[in-house]
């Protein structure tokens, strides 16, 4: 794993009433800058924004946006970052609460990135919301991670009080595009009503579906989906074995294979119960019979074998397998 | 051959169809008696006794509703579950159960035949298995012409593993009687279709109600029914008689189901119960168009209708999300979101995540409850599509989104049966209906076939099968299928699913049986040694076993219905002493028990599920208990030398193995679910003192000790006992106090 990959939040709170004058100015200027969203720092801002004497909190993000590094999640985790600093900017709070959102990406701030498991803070002091323990708080990610759950973090650090609510952006591009999208297929549909209505109202095309939907369903996809199984994986032996161990197990091409043969064997029925019985020829009908009913047995034998293989103590089986 | 002529008398013209109605009801009682038969394993083997852990406040709610009357029981506050809050049990229940078995039981009293209320519950479940396969039967008659598909269908439903799984002899919950009702409100249901009777209709609201009252499954009924008839609508095949049986339905059966105490007005306010609202709107407007379209000319008509069409809908969805916004319809309940967003129910509700019951099912699973039936089930949905008749298309919504559901969840097997038998049983009818036929039809000189344009119905007319040896090879391996079923169902009722599992069965080495009856020992021990109103705390799946057989106050029980009361007890177990003891005192408890089951390699035990415990309680202090902290740096979580200290100091894991290391030799202590070895030095205990521990140590029980009368704190009273010398204080302190939070 690259290190910086897990980006990092520091929540750091020190204050000092002596240099009152610094700090304020101090906050006067990273406020101003960040009246849309979180600033953006480098080494020397962090440095002077995060140093000693200081009335305010800080929340800094160390993250890697660049696609250099392929860190998805930093990218992905920005615009809700944004959002929080605006929605606690914009929102209202108490007067001595304060706070600045920066965020330091690793072009910009390498010695930030190095230097922040050292961190650490030496002035105790004295104020409002004054903690005797100077090192930040940190916060790592360690996975896909929703603005609401850091910001009841970061509120859970802050002291107890008024704290603005978190105020989701309402997307207007996405219910734009929305209700276009919505109005061109009401269109397309109503251009293509001739050539549409047919194959909505075929019955083989509604057939075919909920028939390989109860197959995907019966066969365990459901599971795959949840659980995000393998597809294959190796017996370690250099080979493939494409049916997990253990009856609690699976592999994402074993249900596909289930779901083949218990489509074989169903269309085997089918044919048996539908189909044979209308051959006008003798001779014919026997020979598929013979064919459906042997496919029959022969696949099923198969299922009772695989299932043999989950379930060791299973005691049934049928010939040829 | 010896005598066709008297086989004649017997199966042909009217006597003949009256042998074959005695032969049909011999059959189905046969199979009827099948069902009650093969779940009766547990009764046999160990004896009449209630299983798991939901029966046993079914049971205990039984026994209050007989002794108390029904009155009391609808007003019943128990007192002694949920310490201190108590719950108000009569309406938050499903009394459907309670009050069956209790009419049952005063019936048998009228009829002088004295039982026990312990044996109508424990075998009530078998009983209403065998009045399912009936209900089975009369349903696939309505759905298939053949007349053999009613009687497999309930050959297959008395005896298929995913219904027996959930009504073996004392299982007794609620889905003993509610998969009966289900089956049958749907037979119900497609006669009020069929026929467009309000009679019909009535009796399917009737049963509906019933339904409700009984399971909280009910919802998967209030939704299939407005679908099944909303697919009608767009197929085009709105009917008066759909309209009728809809209208009656819905009517009556909302009216029923609101006298429930438990569901109350959620049939108007919750949006599980809006789609057959909405149905209901939609089928007035359907109704009143086609009463128009009988005076207007058809351009007219057809503006009308499209703009009343969007108007509706325009106003129905708006009205829809102005009333959810503001709270009047509650949203979806989290449960049934979580089958939607499968991930939902991980982040959000732990709780439920929790229950094994919930996870998804794997593919042996469905082959393992269902046998060849699974694979006969999309045959008979292809069936279904080939006639495509009202009540096809009710089987194809239902078996799509309840294979859907199975998928999501291991406990909606239990829906998906009784679809799937009557799928299988189509199929299998269809097949058997022209290779068991005696006669040989003659080749048919060239008919003109005027087959429909559906694919798999074949061009021509039905000939029928030429020649014996292929009737003989497909009956007999279908004969040899269904033998293969039958042994099937057999084992795997007789090996996974008769467990009691409040007695657990083992092999000896020499493969005698070994019973394993801790749970009743230390309940019982707890019976007779503690007061009568001595609080329990435990983890909440023992909450409901200890209300029934030990008769004492517990803190949480299976209920879950106050999140943060089972956080609480999840602090509690997975804090320090220092931490929690005070919890303990605050919430009166006398006793803790735990369960372990490192001696005899039980892996159901406590510290198995003690992850969940600190997930819970993380969810609710997340700054005082943290899951990361159980784990080792290289994220395991171990019991053993390299356990974390907060594992280390957690009163879970000092309670499971305070002392074990005594019934070992020095250093060589093993725990055999989790395979590994543990610490030389076991725990050390402070604030509480084993009280009981019993055979076979899966329960371990703890008295929690009263404040020191000296007013020493725990940890030094232990220290004084033991001779060790008092650490001296280095600066005076104030009055002890009690520690809060």
């Amino acid at each position: 794993m690259k290190p910086w990959a897990p980006f990092v939040l520091a929540l750091s709170v020190v204050s000092g009433v002596f240099a009152a004058s610094s700090s304020a100015e101090k906050l006067q200027k990273y406020q101003s800058l960040s009246r849309s969203g979180p600033v953006d720092l480098d080494s020397a801002a962090f440095e002077e924004l995060t140093s000693a004497p200081r009335d305010y909190f800080t929340a800094v993000i160390l993250t890697a946006k660049d696609a250099r590094y392929g860190c998805l999640m930093c990218r992905e985790f920005d615009s809700e970052w944004n959002f929080i600093s605006r929605s606690w900017n914009k929102g209202s709070k108490p007067d001595d609460l304060k706070m600045v959102f920066g965020t330091v990406d690793f072009d910009q701030g390498k010695a930030v990135f190095q230097k922040l498991p050292l961190f650490s803070y030496s002035p105790p002091t004295f104020g409002p919301f004054a903690k005797v323990e100077t090192d930040p708080a940190r916060f790592d990610f360690t996975g896909p991670l929703s603005a609401d759950q850091l910001y009841a973090w970061i509120s859970r650090h802050l002291p107890d009080g008024p704290i603005p609510p978190l105020v989701r952006p309402i997307n207007y591009m996405r219910i734009i595009s929305a209700i276009t999208i919505l109005m061109g297929v009401v269109t397309l549909f109503t251009v293509l009503s001739p050539y549409v209505l047919p194959i909505i109202q075929n019955r083989n095309l509604w057939a075919a579906i909920s028939l390989i939907a109860v197959l995907l369903f019966t066969s365990g996809q459901m599971f795959n989906h949840i659980r995000k199984v393998p597809y294959v994986a190796g017996d370690g032996r250099g080979g493939i074995s494409y049916f997990a161990g253990g009856f609690q197990n699976q592999f994402g091409m074993e249900t596909q294979i289930v779901a083949a043969i218990y489509a074989v064997l169903s269309f085997a029925t089918i044919a048996l119960a539908v189909k044979v019985p209308r051959m006008e020829d003798v001779k014919g009908q026997q020979v598929a019979v013979l064919i459906w009913g042997g496919l029959l047995f022969g696949t099923y034998s198969l299922l009772l074998s695989v299932f043999k293989t989950k379930n060791a103590g299973y005691p049934f089986y049928l010939p040829p397998f | 051959m010896a005598e066709p002529s008297s086989l004649d008398v017997l199966l042909k013209g009217s006597s003949g169809r009256n042998t074959r109605g005695l032969l049909r009801i011999v059959i189905l009682l046969t199979v009827a008696a099948a069902a009650v038969a093969s779940r009766l394993f547990s009764v046999i083997r160990f004896e009449s006794i209630i299983h798991e852990f939901d029966p046993w406040f079914n049971f205990r709610a039984t026994k209050y509703l007989v002794e108390n009357g029904f009155y009391s029981f609808w007003d019943w506050f128990d007192d002694r579950t949920w310490h201190p809050l108590g719950r108000v049990t009569g309406g938050t229940l499903y009394p459907g159960l309670m009050v069956t078995s209790g009419v049952i039981w005063h019936v048998l009293r009228l009829l002088t035949i004295p039982v026990d209320i312990r044996n109508v519950c424990v075998m009530l479940a078998p009983g209403f298995s065998g009045l399912t396969a009936l209900a089975m039967y009369l349903l696939t008659c309505e759905m298939s012409t053949s007349p053999s598909a009613g009687l497999l269908a309930a050959a297959f439903m008395g005896i298929a593993p995913g219904y027996i799984s959930r009504s073996v002899a004392g299982s007794y919950d609620n889905e003993a009687i509610a998969i009966f009702l289900m089956v049958f409100t749907f037979y119900l249901w497609i006669k009020a279709v069929k026929n467009g009777s309000i009679m019909w209709g009535a009796l399917t609201a009737l049963f509906y109600g019933y339904m409700v009252s009984a399971w909280g499954g009910y919802v998967f009924i209030t939704n299939i029914i407005p679908l099944h008839v909303f697919v009608l609508l767009c197929m085009g095949r709105y009917s008066s008689r759909a309209y009728i049986a809809y209208t009656t339905w819905y009517a009556l059966g909302t009216l029923g189901s609101m006298q429930i105490p438990f569901v109350g007005f959620l049939p108007i306010r919750n949006s599980d119960h809006m789609s057959a609202l909405g149905v209901f709107g939609l089928i007035q407007l359907v109704a009143f168009a086609e009463f128009v379209r009988g005076f207007l000319p058809g351009k007219q008509f057809q503006r009308l209708l499209t703009s009343m069409v969007l108007l509706t809908f325009g106003i129905g969805f708006a009205g829809l999300v102005l009333l959810t916004v503001s709270g009047v319809v509650a949203p979806w309940s989290g449960r049934f979101y979580s089958l939607w967003d499968t991930g939902y129910a991980k982040i959000h509700i732990p709780i439920i995540a929790s229950v094994s019951e919930h996870q998804p099912t794997a593919w042996p699973a469905f082959f393992f409850d269902l046998n060849f039936l699974i694979w006969l089930f999309p045959a008979g949905v292809f069936m279904c599509f080939q006639s495509l008749k009202d009540e096809h298309v009710f089987v194809i919504i239902y078996a799509v989104l309840s294979s859907y559901f199975a998928g999501v969840m291991v406990r909606l097997m239990l829906t998906l049966t009784p679809i799937v038998c009557v799928a299988a049983a189509m199929a299998l009818s269809a097949v058997l209906d022209n290779f068991l036929t005696l006669g040989k039809p003659t080749p048919p000189s060239k008919v003109n076939a005027d087959g429909s344009k559906f694919f798999g119905s074949g061009k021509g007319p039905m000939v029928g099968i030429y020649s014996s040896i292929s009737k003989l090879f497909v009956s007999g391996t279908i004969t040899l299928y269904l033998l293969i079923f039958v042994a099937h169902c057999t084992w795997v009722t007789s090996n996974a699913y008769s467990s009691p599992s409040v007695v657990l069965a083992s092999r000896m080495p020499d493969g005698s049986q070994f019973i394993i009856d801790d749970y009743r020992e230390a309940y019982y021990w707890l019976r007779q040694n503690t007061p009568d109103n001595a609080k329990i705390m435990s983890w909440w799946d023992y909450g409901y076993q200890i209300g029934g057989m030990a008769d004492r106050p517990t803190l949480v029980d299976n209920n879950t219905w106050n999140n943060t009361h089972i956080a609480t007890v999840g602090k509690a177990m997975s804090s320090r002493e220092e931490v929690s003891y005070p919890i303990l005192r605050q919430h009166d408890v006398d006793y803790v028990l735990v369960v372990f089951g490192g001696l005899l390699g039980y892996s159901g035990d406590d510290l198995n599920k003690f992850l969940w415990m600190v997930r819970i309680a993380e969810g609710i202090w997340p700054d005082e208990v943290k899951e990361r902290d159980f784990f080792t740096s290289r994220g395991e979580y171990r019991v053993d030398e390299e356990a974390t200290p907060t594992m280390r100091n957690s009163l879970m894991y000092k309670m499971s193995y305070y002392n074990y290391q005594s019934l070992f030799p020095a250093g060589q202590a093993v725990d055999r679910v989790r395979g590994v070895k543990l610490p030389a030095e076991g725990p050390q205990l402070n604030t509480l003192e084993e009280a009981f521990t019993s055979e076979n140590w899966i329960i371990r029980i703890f008295k929690v000790k009263d404040l020191d009368n000296f007013g020493r704190d725990h940890s030094n009273v232990v220290a004084f006992d033991k001779g060790l010398k008092k650490k001296r204080a280095t600066k005076k302190k104030g009055p002890r106090v009690l520690r809060t939070e």
